[in-house]
This record gives C-alpha cells, sequence and structure tokens, in this order.
C-alpha cells in the first residue's frame, strides 16, 4: 500500500544527515610526556565549543592475561608497542561515531590493566581529539583524521615529565619507571612513535608553550566547523524545499477543530488571558493531545471477566511507552503526560537553535535506558516551526535504535512547511498536531507557559 | 420499559488507526451503534476500548479502576462541551498575527445522580476549573418499586445554564429520567442538558433519547450486555 503513494516512493531519496554525522577527527601522536594532553586541552579550550571530544587511546589498552599482568607489575610489559592497543576496537568505534551512531568508550583501569565492565557512551560529537603516542600509526585511522599533529619535546624533557606523572598521579616508584623508560618506551619511540613524524600535517615542537601552532590549528578547526554548520543549514533549507511539494500524509493528525479546542487555543493565543488560566487551558489541550498520541501505541486483543461475571473482549495495551521532551518546550507537555501515564518514564534531549544561523545544536541528551525495546516512544515539544529541532530529535532516536514507526512526535502548533519536511525524511512516523501555525512562527509557548 | 431484549452480539471488529490494514489490527467488542441524532457515541479508538477494558477488568484494582475512569470521564466531558455554544472572537497573538478563534459563551454547572454520578465530579473539575456542581439523590421506593427523589441541592441560577449531568452506568434511566424532569421543574430548558454517561444499555438509551429528544446524551459505550443482565 505504501509504494502506491507518490509521497512515499519519493521519500527515499530524501536524507537527513545531522551535523555529526560528518565529524572531524584531529589525531594527536607524540612521545610519552610530550604534552599531547596538555595540548588537547588547550584546543579545547580556545574552541570553547560543547561537542568537541577528547579520546584518549589508553581507554583502547587490551585487557592483560594474568601473565602479562604480573609483567606490567614488574614494569616488564610494553606499553608502547601497537600490540598492546586494541587498534581493531578503536576503528570501529571511529566509524561508528563517523556514521553518527553512538559508541561505547572502554573504561581502562590503570590499577587492574583491565577494562571495566562500565562504559562511557559518546554521541553526536562533532569534533574528536585522539590523543595517543600511536594515534597516527594505523593506517586505517589516518585515513579517517581531518587533520595530523605530532607534538615534540626533547627526549630529557619527556622523561623528566614521565617520572613527575607517574609517580604523583598513578603511584609508581622511580626506579620501576626508569627500567620501563629505557626497557620499553625509548626503543618503541624509535621504531613507532618518531615514524609517524612524517605523514603528520603540522609538528607542535616544545608542546603546550608553543602558542602559534596551538592557534593555527584552533584556526583550522573552526574553519571547518564554520563549513559543516553552512552545509547543514543548507541541507535543511534543501529538505525544506523538496518538502513543500508535497501533502500532508496520513501519518499527520492535525486535532480537529472543535469549538472547544478553538476556544481553548484563543485563550492560549490571546496575550490578556492570565497566566493562571494560560496554564490550565494549555494543560487541557496537551491532554487532548496525549490522549490522541496513545492510540499510536499497539494494543491486543484480551478477553477480561467482568464483576457481574461477563466476559468481555477489549484491549490491552503492550510494551512500555516511554517520552522523549525536546527541551525546554517539551517540558509544557509533561503535566499533560503524566495525567495520563502517571509513572511514564521521561527522557530530555536540549536541542537549541542558534540565532545567528538557524541551525539546531544537541547540547544535551539523556534517554530511557532499553528505550530501542520501547513500543511507544512520544517525543514532545510545545511548537515546532521550521522543524529542525524535531528533525533532529527524531535523528537521536533512531541512532539509539528506536525504530521510526515506534516514535509519536506530539506538538501543540507547528508550522506546515517544517511538517512536511518531518514527514518527509522520516515518513513511518506518527506526528500529532494541534494546530498548524504561521510559517516561521518564533517560539513563545514556553515562555508564556513558564512565565520567564 | 419491558423491553424486548435483543440477543445480537455487541459489535466485535478490529480497533485501530486507520493507516492500518484490517487484518492488522487487534479485534475488540466496540460500542452497538444507535441511530439517534442526539446521542453521542465517543470514538472508538484503541485506547478508549483499552481503557474501557481495565474498568471493566474485575481484577483492578480500585486505585487503578478511579484513575482509569476518570481518563474516560475527561474524554467524556471534552466531547460535552463541544455541544456548547462559542461565539467568534478575534485576537491578536503574542507574535502579533491575528487569530480568528470562538470564546466560550454560556454558564455551565455539573449535576450528578448520587453516589455513582459523585465519581465523576473530578473528571468534570480536569476540565473546568471552580465549575459549580449541584447534586440529586434518587432512590427506588420500597412499597412502588419506583424511582423516587430523595433529595436535590441545585444552584439557584440553574434555568440559566447549561446541565452537564452525571451519572456513569445508564440501564434502564430510571434514575436519570426523574434526574431530567427534576431540572426541567426548576426551569431549564430540555436543550440545555447533557448527560454524559460512561456505559449504557441500548434499549435504555433509546427510550431517553426519544422521551427528551432536545437532550443530549454522551456516553463512551453503548453495551448489549447490561440489556441482558437487566
Amino acid at each position: 500500500m505504501e509504494s502506491i503513494s507518490p509521497f512515499y516512493s519519493m521519500s527515499t531519496e530524501v536524507r537527513y544527515s545531522p551535523p555529526w554525522q560528518d565529524l572531524s577527527i584531529i589525531g594527536i601522536a607524540g612521545s610519552s610526556g610530550s604534552g599531547k594532553t596538555s595540548v588537547a586541552m588547550e584546543i579545547v579550550r580556545s574552541l570553547n565549543l560543547p561537542w568537541v571530544v577528547i579520546l584518549v587511546m589508553d581507554s583502547f589498552y587490551k585487557t592483560l592475561s594474568p601473565e602479562e599482568h604480573h609483567r606490567a607489575h614488574a614494569n616488564d610489559y610494553d606499553f608502547d608497542c601497537p600490540d598492546s592497543i586494541d587498534f581493531d576496537l578503536l576503528v570501529s568505534t571511529l566509524r561508528d561515531l563517523k556514521k553518527g551512531k553512538k559508541a561505547s568508550i572502554p573504561v581502562y583501569s590503570f590499577a587492574d590493566h583491565q577494562r571495566q565492565p562500565q562504559t562511557t557512551t559518546l554521541y553526536s560529537p562533532r569534533v574528536i581529539i585522539l590523543e595517543g603516542i600511536l594515534a597516527l600509526h594505523d593506517p586505517r585511522i589516518v585515513e579517517m583524521l581531518d587533520v595530523k599533529i605530532f607534538v615534540e619535546a626533547d627526549m630529557d624533557v619527556c622523561l623528566g615529565r614521565r617520572i613527575l606523572r607517574d609517580v604523583r598521579e598513578r603511584g609508581r616508584d622511580i626506579e620501576g619507571i626508569v627500567k620501563q623508560w629505557f626497557d620499553y618506551v625509548k626503543p618503541s619511540y624509535t621504531r613507532f612513535v618518531e615514524p609517524q613524524r612524517s605523514i603528520s600535517d603540522i609538528i607542535v615542537p616544545r608542546g603546550i608553550q608553543n602558542k602559534t601552532a596551538i592557534d593555527m590549528v584552533v584556526k583550522h578547526i573552526q574553519r571547518k566547523l564554520q563549513e559543516k554548520s553552512e552545509s547543514h543549514t543548507e541541507e535543511l533549507h534543501r529538505l525544506g524545499l523538496i518538502a513543500a511539494k508535497v501533502d500532508l500524509p496520513s501519518n499527520v493528525h492535525v486535532l480537529p477543530s472543535t469549538p472547544q479546542f478553538v476556544g481553548m487555543n484563543t485563550i492560549l493565543q490571546n496575550p490578556e488571558s492570565e497566566q493562571e488560566d494560560f496554564v490550565f487551558y494549555f494543560d487541557r489541550l496537551a491532554s487532548i493531545l496525549i490522549e490522541r498520541a496513545l492510540d499510536m501505541t499497539s494494543y491486543v486483543s484480551t478477553k477480561v471477566e467482568t464483576p457481574q461475571g461477563n466476559e468481555y473482549l477489549g484491549l490491552h495495551p503492550t510494551g512500555e511507552v516511554s517520552a522523549v521532551a525536546i527541551l525546554r518546550g517539551g517540558s509544557c507537555l509533561e503535566t499533560a503526560l503524566k495525567r495520563s501515564i502517571p509513572d511514564c518514564i521521561t527522557g530530555r534531549v536540549l536541542i537549541q537553535t542558534n540565532e545567528s544561523n538557524e541551525e539546531p545544536e544537541l547540547h544535551y541528551l539523556k534517554l530511557p535506558p532499553r528505550i530501542e525495546e520501547h513500543s511507544t516512544v512520544i517525543l514532545m515539544d510545545s511548537q515546532m516551526s521550521s522543524g529542525s529541532a524535531a528533525l533532529m530529535a527524531v535523528r537521536v532516536l533512531l541512532d539509539h535504535g528506536v525504530s521510526q514507526d515506534r516514535i509519536v512526535f506530539v506538538t501543540c502548533a507547528a508550522g506546515e512547511r517544517g511538517l512536511k519536511r518531518l514527514v518527509a525524511v522520516f515518513p513511518k512516523i506518527h506526528v500529532i498536531v494541534g494546530r498548524i501555525e504561521e510559517e516561521g512562527e518564533p517560539r513563545w509557548i514556553e515562555k508564556r507557559y513558564f512565565g520567564c | 420499559m419491558a423491553s424486548k431484549p435483543e440477543s445480537a452480539p455487541s459489535p466485535a471488529q478490529g480497533v485501530g488507526p486507520l493507516y492500518r490494514p484490517d487484518g492488522e489490527k487487534p479485534t475488540a467488542t466496540v460500542s452497538k451503534e444507535v441511530s439517534f441524532d442526539n446521542v453521542h457515541v465517543l470514538p472508538q479508538t484503541p485506547q478508549l476500548i483499552a481503557l474501557l477494558t481495565m474498568i471493566r477488568d474485575k481484577r483492578t484494582s480500585r486505585a487503578d479502576f478511579i484513575f482509569y475512569s476518570n481518563r474516560i470521564i475527561r474524554l467524556l466531558v471534552e466531547e460535552g462541551l463541544n455541544h456548547l455554544p462559542v461565539v467568534e472572537q478575534s485576537v491578536t497573538t503574542p507574535v502579533g498575527t491575528a487569530y480568528l478563534g470562538v470564546k466560550f459563551e454560556g454558564k455551565i454547572c455539573g449535576v450528578s445522580i448520587m453516589r455513582a454520578g459523585e465519581a465523576m465530579e473530578q473528571g468534570l473539575r480536569d476540565c473546568c476549573r471552580s465549575v459549580r456542581i449541584g447534586k440529586i439523590l434518587i432512590q427506588r421506593d420500597e412499597e412502588t418499586c419506583m424511582p423516587k427523589l430523595f433529595y436535590d441541592k441545585l444552584p439557584t441560577d440553574i434555568a440559566d445554564r447549561w446541565v452537564l449531568l452525571l451519572d456513569p452506568m445508564f440501564a434502564t434511566g430510571g434514575s436519570a429520567t426523574l434526574a431530567v424532569e427534576v431540572l426541567k421543574e426548576r426551569g431549564v430548558p430540555e436543550h440545555r442538558i447533557l448527560f454524559l454517561n460512561l456505559i449504557a444499555s441500548p434499549s435504555g438509551v433509546a427510550e431517553f433519547a426519544e422521551r427528551f429528544p432536545k437532550l443530549r446524551v454522551v456516553t463512551s459505550f453503548i453495551d448489549q450486555g447490561l440489556d441482558e443482565k437487566k
């Protein structure tokens, strides 16, 4: 049935790629103690952006066998050769991130020389700084890097720094450190680390003190980000143009304009309404939207016995229904949500639209655990204008394994162009809309609801 | 009142969103259809059927029963309020555009038929804050076996108001009929009475709708079973 509709057949070509699908990776290699970490931190500090992540290659150390573990404690294990690092896992992690998927980063304990059972989740960075002595070693990684940096320092300085760090932070004794240095670290430097120098784009001598070099790197990254942001904004615009040609499909449910519904909308849109009335009528209107959204969840037939002993063939909802609020507008709908499902698990995404270029930016993310198993995920926003925040939020859910047909996007008001764009990109999601608003209407509902 | 017990089973059909083909919808018993202009049955959505299933299941706890019946009652009240008059009102929205909307007209009040009807008051208050609620107590007279008015307390200006009459179960409709008579005696015109009800019997509701043709009934389910189990 879907293939006959011109809408569906067209939609296969329409894709939305969020900015983090175009991830920049910067590799920083260099000898132990050369100041890689400091350089990476300085770059992050100078960029001053929320989407820059430092990925330390130490997290990808292989778990040691008991025998190797023993040797490691006797400072007789080579941590500086490429074999000690799980490059396969690192490559697949970076590839996932490049595709815009979420990745689990292992947590490595230096005390036990073992991977910990827990992992850190990494999702949607726009820049990753991969930092490690062998960051430029594996050709599969080098291929993915946008900038390759090699940090250099005098070997005496490196040894000095290493001693200070290992004594202070890792509780090692000086004798062991020196033994490790001459048995493994220094030979490895000559064999594996130093050769990376020749394939790097920028060599930073004197590490952190080299302001000029760091400044260059920062400028380069900023330029890259600017280009990406422009192409993202452009892509959003392009999707809007494609979508403008189609009609609203059947999976978009605009609530009927009943007298009560229009009446409530009138009170909400009247600036003279009292704050108290606004909140009351908003909650009442949102309750209707939520009840409608619950029609999209899955049910199975069930037979129950009534107190009078009759049998009734009814329906029973199946699976868990959870919700995700797009902050901050989406949290206006939470009161209504809790009226229908008091114990609804509610996640949050904070997406803010950059006012200068209208590009949405993902700032914060907290989703319910095992969200991919839930039968329905209600995605809430008070208002949707261009729909770019909604596009991004749906993308986030998909990246976390939620299938399109389980997503119900609920909004009190939406612009028609934005709606079309959203369903052109994600034709299987359900959308519940209270009212079609003027194009380009600014977000005012959340301000009114929260009073600030 | 001796109705001919229709033994036709209540209709069972696939319930679900329109876009889904019938075969993929789960089957459930839905409300019987009646052909009276003044009887409005809520759309039989899967969600409503699931709520009705919860309140019919004898294993449902009291707290859940109250919670789920309140949700249906809110849907009933929302539907019922749509029958109230509105007048056009144009407002300038916070973003400076004109919006042609409507304004609610007419004062309302709730009247619950004690004691079952009182269970619906919370749902009414959820939708209409500070609504006035009158009470009518009707019980069966031990001697005559006919419903008898024992007590009523109604707003003094009830004749000027729209009345939402609340009673969740409607079988023979004896109490509801008497309650409507009481309201009419107090000067409430029949067309300003809306009867909100959870489950009704087909014959009872038919008789009621014919007797008071101007009054409107809003119910969530018309159930064959109620006739058979009189």
